[in-house]
């Protein structure tokens, strides 16, 4: 979970990039960016968050925004992207909701880890 | 037995509570909502109109000198309109009503610029007259309006602002039943542009109605790929991109720009503004770089100008507002001060991409 500076732009935007990079690098980031405190954010910071959660899905993980204000849910509406991300109340809620949707490690399920899992259900069939 | 006309732009004492912009309002415009051109011309101009129409004799409009910035030249020529840019509202109320009387005007409408009403203005004056009563205040079901019939020669004797405030109370009131719209709210001026639209108000869209529902004034240029679909107004000399959509009681104002791919709803874009590419205003009202979300009930500076930006050109610097304004300290006759060379170049519009 981390805190959106008060401002997102240009600069602000790369030294945060710089402090979530190593939350991006590790394998299935779940990431919460906790926007309370931000009330600013240009084209620039879109980018910054868009580029944020590619990075994540490429690690097979995601980004959460969580308590966004009305300006910030308003610029994110005008610039298309509302809709690229989950959205929470609190940050909490949107922690909570990595569990609920089961991205933990699985396992014990044998089907779940393909290809190894497919050559055991062949091998039983 | 003659009639006149006072328009009141600014005012913001008690009185006149609905001329008091609201602070979303305030925040998105530094103008009063009165003078923002609705559908091609100001509420200010249409109530003008009902006014010539009404064969009142003389209309002056009153501003206030903290707004005279944003009074812009009318859209059509007026006979015996006059505009006065006043420092205290209510004595050049009281002067304005003295010299209406000195003229032989017995009697005059006194009315906040901002209140957009369709009632039968001669009826409402008869109903004065026959009640007989200094001052006659205009109300719907909604209360009180900022619109009051006066008897000129008894008002000027006595304290104009009291004599406003105290017509309500002697019960010498007109019921309006007519569309009234007091353009407190920027919810209001989205209200009457989507009435004006769907013909639940008098109020029409200046320019042709190309289709069914589409209005498009002079000069506006429409690309072949954009789409537009019905209710919507595009106004003069704006520029609308390929891949746009304006959709659902949408209003280009004058000299706007819609970039390419970006989606216009339920939205009005207020004159001079630039909205940049691959956006989408939703439920909002934008002007030059400030954007209003109805949805979110917030207004947002927008820093960068690739976004949303202002068009308005900048003008000659005078102190007290531009060069129109500072001869309209002045009364004249308004009229469009530009001179026009040519007429207006008809609309450019794609073929087979609106949808009546």
């Amino acid at each position: 979970m981390m805190e959106l500076p008060e401002k997102l732009q240009h600069a602000e935007g790369k030294a945060f990039l710089v402090e979530l990079r190593p939350l991006l690098e590790v394998d299935r980031p779940r990431i919460v960016l906790d926007c309370s405190q931000m009330e600013n954010i240009d084209s620039a910071g879109i980018e910054i968050l868009l580029h944020c959660m590619e990075e994540a899905m490429k690690r097979d993980g995601d980004l959460k925004l969580a308590a966004l204000s009305p300006a910030s849910a308003a610029i994110l509406e005008l610039m298309r992207v509302d809709r690229l991300f989950e959205v929470f109340a609190t940050a909490e809620e949107a922690a909570q909701s990595f569990h609920a949707l089961g991205l933990e490690e699985p396992q014990g399920l044998p089907w779940y880890s393909a290809p190894h899992g497919l050559a055991n259900l062949k091998a039983a069939s | 037995m003659g009639l006149g006309a006072i328009l009141v732009v600014g005012a913001e004492r008690e009185i006149f509570s609905s001329a008091a912009p609201q602070t979303d309002l305030k925040a998105l415009l530094a103008q009063p909502l009165a003078c923002v051109d609705i559908l091609g011309r100001s509420v200010l101009e249409s109530m003008i109109e009902r006014f010539v129409r009404a064969n009142v004799e003389a209309v002056t409009v009153l501003v206030a000198a903290e707004h005279s910035c944003g009074v812009e030249p009318l859209r059509g020529t007026y006979e015996h309109v006059s505009v006065r840019v006043v420092d205290d509202l209510f004595s050049a109320l009281s002067e304005q009503l003295s010299d209406y009387s000195r003229r032989g005007i017995e009697h005059s409408f006194v009315v906040s610029a901002s209140v957009y009403t369709e009632t039968d203005l001669l009826d409402l004056f008869y109903f004065h007259r026959e009640a007989r009563q200094v001052a006659t205040r205009g109300l719907d079901r909604d209360g009180p309006l900022d619109l009051w019939v006066v008897d000129c020669a008894q008002a000027q004797q006595g304290d104009v602002e009291g004599l406003l405030a105290q017509a309500e109370k002697a019960g010498a009131t007109y019921f309006i039943r007519e569309y009234v719209n007091r353009l407190l709210q920027p919810q209001d001026l989205r209200r009457l542009v989507s009435d004006a639209l769907s013909g639940r108000c008098a109020m029409r869209p200046c320019g042709r109605e190309v289709k069914p529902g589409i209005w498009i004034d002079t000069g506006a240029e429409i690309d072949r790929g954009a789409r537009i679909v019905a209710p919507a107004y595009i106004g003069r000399g704006s520029k609308i991109q390929e891949d746009t959509l304006i959709t659902r009681f949408s209003n280009i104002e004058r000299d706007c720009c819609v970039d390419c791919g970006t989606v216009i709803e339920d939205s009005s874009i207020l004159a001079n503004t630039h909205v940049g590419i691959w956006l989408e205003v939703r439920h909002a009202l934008a002007n030059g770089n400030m954007f209003l979300s109805l949805e979110h009930e917030v207004v947002i500076e927008i820093s960068d100008p690739g976004v949303m930006r202002s068009t308005r050109p900048v003008q000659q610097g005078t102190k007290d507002g531009w060069s129109w304004n500072r001869k309209a300290r002045e009364p004249q006759t308004v009229a469009d001060p530009k001179p026009k060379p040519s007429p207006a170049p008809e609309w450019q519009l794609g073929a087979d991409l609106i949808q009546g």
